[in-house]
């Protein structure tokens, strides 16, 4: 396929060679700085044998090759991008911007800490500003991904309980509309996980909850709004009886977005909270990372807080590498701290006047979806929702339809697909979250696509909606034979 | 707020559109208890994008950082170069703003950018196969001792005291919370001692950890490793900080490594402060079922032609939950993608050119060092340990360097227990030029 003449596939939409399949080496390589001097005798007995056989293309060759490739992604900046419990939001310039000056990307992080004054400013501003917006007594920038958060939060409660002498508890109360990093979480930390059975609205159901309470119970983890997009409104008392019970409440904080600047999980009787800054604080999703995972916690946790940890001195910053309490150390550094500047800037733009407003938007978006879609879609939870809607296939499928076909037709009418088959407690999951950064003209666009999807399939023009998608540069993907038989480098 | 599209007006009539009044309503699920007024938290008022900018400005100009100093620091992150096009290929919004390739059809770009980075991680490091990054390399050290146990179904864990102090204690602090033993072995002076590692091993260990180069720069004969592990039947990994080493020096994979971590920041990835980095990981080909995190293979589409999708997913967390291989789901994807341009920007040659340099740079600085001052003996790479005669000089020196905007090095007891502490962990790039050397040099001779 590649040995065609032409590139050009579509308009000006152009296939693109791997990188090994270029004709030919760049005639030499890019001019490099140093000392051009002789290496020592010693290593002379290490050299490698033979080359890497890395394909060095010259800079045009390149810069096309990596532009060509960017064209058959989409990103939020192309478009809508209604994942649910993703929360694709516009990622701002600016912050791109400042997190390149080089006094904050080309710092060492072993640098001496007078020499390092500002950026730890930045840090501790940040790690305070999380733990105000979360309603904690501290945060860890530590964690450098969601899950990272989770297993540290994990890690904490292990040793609070540990600390008071509860070593024998070791269940973890998961719902079964968690996400799927928590049971994997718990493992990682010696516990196990037992899964409750959602209530009849996708909630939390309290005695399906006090069943599980014994003397054995660790913690909770919970999300809420949880994964249906709704909120868990006996959050009060869902953590009193966890609580009563001798256990601690994790809170996953994936749909912080929903209650940003309007409500607090630390109020609410959490012991800790993951927050996925790559989310609520619109740093970019970078096609699968890099993200972080800050974890705020309250008074019980805070002593366990993994290390190093910023430390304010009077006028003066200082990193903490030593704790008796701690956990230790996650990660080799601080934190994921490039990704921690946009945070920061992101708020910074906000502020204390603006901030609800993100909640407010982001609500106000997922339930106009939601009210535009309910007559025509199945809805399995009524009422509000909050951040995102969940609706499902039920009605579709009679025609032979499901969620995998809609979200390919999506596709074709110009829309990234929302998140399917999650969560897992309704058949046919389409998880729709639109974030506040859309506007009303791009969410009435996007109904109009829904609508006109389950219009075809009442009027059985179900055809295409099985072909889907037609329109990108490839279609579907065989993921089967991908699995079977894993073919993960290139061999010439 | 510039952020936000919609006007009062437009928000007025979506609520008139849902038979609401006000944007109250919409949080009436949510007790009453904990609603927050708005604008009663205790944040400062919101920035102009002029404000953000002037904000960052001033505190990137309270900080020293590698563009007005002399770096000589590793540890496990390097100042190499970044060439412009790395920066500018990840700048672009369709990689900057994806999400993880969950529609293939739609992320081809990704994918493919996936799947040479991984071909050519395979190829720096001789390994049969790499995976989609890991967060950063003390994580992916500590995931590869946990799959370790998964293959060989045992959970003893031996590692080398020569490997980075903070890849240790990340890798201790994973394996704590479960059975089985973790010994550190073999603490050589500033390098590593593989017969002491060797000797430690058992038939009910799991597998062992060495680095190479080590923590302290020091490159060493790994067959006698690989010979060990076939007879006690453990996985043999081998960790690193600096993956620039592999352009110029036998990678892992010759040497018969079953598993490769470490750091993959030298490849066009800024040191920031400690991260985002690059985790690299790479495995034997009949492992990579049991391999953690997201990877990226081969397939075809509807239409048969050649397309790439998220595979094996069926060890990861979203399918297998607590079974799954590991609980990752963000992975480091935009830096594979920084990592695939820098390589090909570079080529073999390129590679070979910045290794060769900075191992150099450090061979010409070793060789001028003046009296009371010694660099650990051995084959080292672009870092070492220097000795001075006491505590007290190497601080006088510290500081005469960074007078001159020197970074000289790290002291070693904040990193490892050092009781004396008359030791400085230098390190060098091709970032560094001759002229630097001499003001280094200058700067030991007058402290």
């Amino acid at each position: 396929m590649m040995n065609a003449q032409y590139s050009a596939v579509s308009g000006m939409q152009h296939e693109e060679p791997l990188l090994f399949e270029h004709a030919h080496e760049a005639p030499e390589s890019i001019n490099l700085p140093g000392v051009a001097s002789e290496i020592p005798l010693t290593l002379d007995a290490f050299k490698r044998k033979t080359p890497p056989r890395i394909p060095g293309l010259s800079e045009p060759e390149a810069v096309r090759h990596f532009v060509r490739l960017s064209q058959w992604n989409h990103g939020i900046e192309t478009g809508f991008y209604p994942l649910g419990s993703c929360t694709m939001k516009y990622n701002p310039r600016v912050n791109e911007q400042v997190a390149r000056l080089p006094g904050l990307a080309h710092v060492h992080p072993d640098q001496p800490e007078d020499s390092v004054q500002g950026i730890l400013t930045l840090l501790y501003e940040l790690q305070t500003w999380l733990a105000e917006i979360a309603g904690f007594s501290d945060v860890t920038l530590q964690p450098a991904a969601g899950a990272h958060g989770e297993l540290v939060g994990l890690m904490m409660i292990r040793a609070a309980l540990d600390a008071r002498g509860d070593q024998h508890r070791k269940k973890v109360l998961v719902p079964d509309s968690a996400h799927g990093t928590n049971p994997a979480s718990a493992a990682l930390c010696g516990m196990f996980t037992v899964e409750i059975k959602s209530g009849p609205d996708g909630r939390i159901d309290l005695d399906e909850l006090k069943r599980h309470l014994d003397d054995n119970v660790a913690a909770l983890m919970m999300t809420n709004p949880n994964t249906a997009g709704t909120f868990e409104s006996d959050i009060r008392e869902i953590c009193q009886l966890v609580h009563d019970a001798g256990g601690l409440v994790y809170g996953d904080g994936a749909n912080l977005n929903a209650l940003v600047g309007v409500a607090r999980p630390g109020d609410m009787g959490l012991d800790c909270l993951h927050i996925n800054v790559h989310k609520t604080f619109s740093t970019p999703h970078g096609g699968g990372g890099p993200g972080a995972g800050p974890v705020a916690v309250n008074d019980t946790l805070k002593p366990f807080l993994p290390v190093p940890r910023i430390i304010k001195d009077g006028d003066t910053y200082r990193i903490e590498t030593r704790d008796s309490q701690s956990i230790g150390s996650v990660l080799s550094t601080l934190g994921q701290t490039g990704v921690y500047m946009r945070a920061n800037a992101y708020i910074s733009a906000f502020g204390r006047n603006h901030l609800h407003k993100i909640a407010q938007d982001a609500v106000l978006n997922a339930n106009y979806i939601l009210c535009r879609l309910k007559d025509v879609y199945h809805v399995p939870f009524s009422g509000l929702c909050k951040h995102e809607c969940l609706l499902t296939d039920e009605y579709q499928e009679k025609h032979g339809v499901k969620t995998l076909d809609i979200a390919k037709q999506l596709i074709d009418l110009g829309f990234h697909p929302m998140t399917v088959y999650f969560p897992l407690i309704v058949h046919g999951a389409m998880l729709i979250e639109p974030t506040e950064t859309e506007s009303r003209e791009t969410l009435d666009a996007f109904c109009n696509a829904m609508l006109e999807i389950a219009a075809q399939c009442e009027a059985g023009e179900t055809d295409m909606l099985h072909e889907a998608p037609v329109k990108p540069f490839r279609r579907r993907l065989d993921e089967t034979q991908a699995a079977r038989k894993p073919v993960l480098v290139w061999q010439e | 707020m510039r952020f936000l599209p919609h006007t009062d007006t437009d928000r007025q009539a979506m609520l008139t559109s849902m038979g609401m009044d006000n944007m109250a309503e919409l949080f009436a699920d949510i007790p009453a208890e904990f609603h927050l007024a708005p604008g009663s938290l205790n944040l400062p008022d919101a920035l102009s994008e002029a404000g953000i900018v002037r904000k960052f400005t001033r505190a990137a100009e309270q900080n020293r950082h590698a563009g007005n100093t002399r770096c000589f620091l590793g540890g496990g992150t390097y100042h190499h170069f970044v060439p412009a096009v790395v920066d500018y290929v990840i700048s672009r919004g369709e990689f900057l703003t994806a999400y993880t390739p969950y529609q293939p059809e739609i992320a081809q770009g990704t994918l493919q950018a996936l799947f040479e980075y991984q071909t050519m991680i395979a190829r720096l490091t001789d390994m049969d196969v790499s995976n989609a990054s890991m967060y950063e390399a003390a994580t992916a050290t500590a995931e590869a001792a946990l799959m370790a146990r998964r293959v060989t179904r045992k959970t003893r864990t031996i590692i080398a005291g020569s490997v980075n102090p903070r890849y240790r204690a990340v890798t201790e602090n994973y394996l704590s919370r479960l059975d089985g033993e973790y010994v550190e072995v073999g603490f050589g002076a500033f390098g590593t001692d593989l017969d002491a590692v060797i000797a430690a091993m058992d038939t009910t260990t799991a597998c062992v950890i060495v680095q190479y180069p080590d923590f302290y720069g020091s490159v060493y004969d790994l067959a006698p490793l690989r010979e060990a592990c076939d007879a006690h039947k453990c996985l043999m990994i081998v960790a690193f900080s600096d993956i620039s080493a592999f352009g110029l020096i036998t990678p892992p994979g010759a040497y018969g490594a079953d598993i490769a971590v470490g750091s993959g920041q030298a490849l066009g990835i800024p040191m920031a402060f400690g991260g985002p980095h690059l985790g690299v990981f790479a495995c034997k080909q009949k492992y990579v079922r049991q391999m953690p995190g997201r990877v990226c293979g081969l397939t075809r589409d509807a239409d048969g032609k050649r397309g790439f999708v998220l595979t094996l997913s069926t060890r990861e967390q979203h399918i297998r939950r607590e079974k799954a291989t590991s609980n990752i789901c963000t992975n480091q994807g935009l830096m594979c993608t920084a990592a695939a341009a820098y390589m090909t920007l570079m080529g073999d040659a390129g590679l070979e050119t910045v290794a060769r340099h900075s191992a150099a740079a450090l061979n010409m600085l070793v060789s001028r060092l003046p009296d009371g001052v010694s660099a650990a003996d051995g084959a080292h790479y672009n870092e070492t340990v220097l000795s001075f005669v006491s505590r007290a000089k190497r601080d006088a020196f510290l500081a005469t360097a960074r007078h001159r905007d020197i970074f000289a090095g790290i002291p070693l007891e904040q990193l490892v227990r050092d009781s004396d502490a008359r030791h400085l962990l230098v390190a060098t790039t091709e970032m560094i030029e001759e002229s630097d050397i001499n003001d280094y040099i200058a700067a030991l001779e007058v402290a």
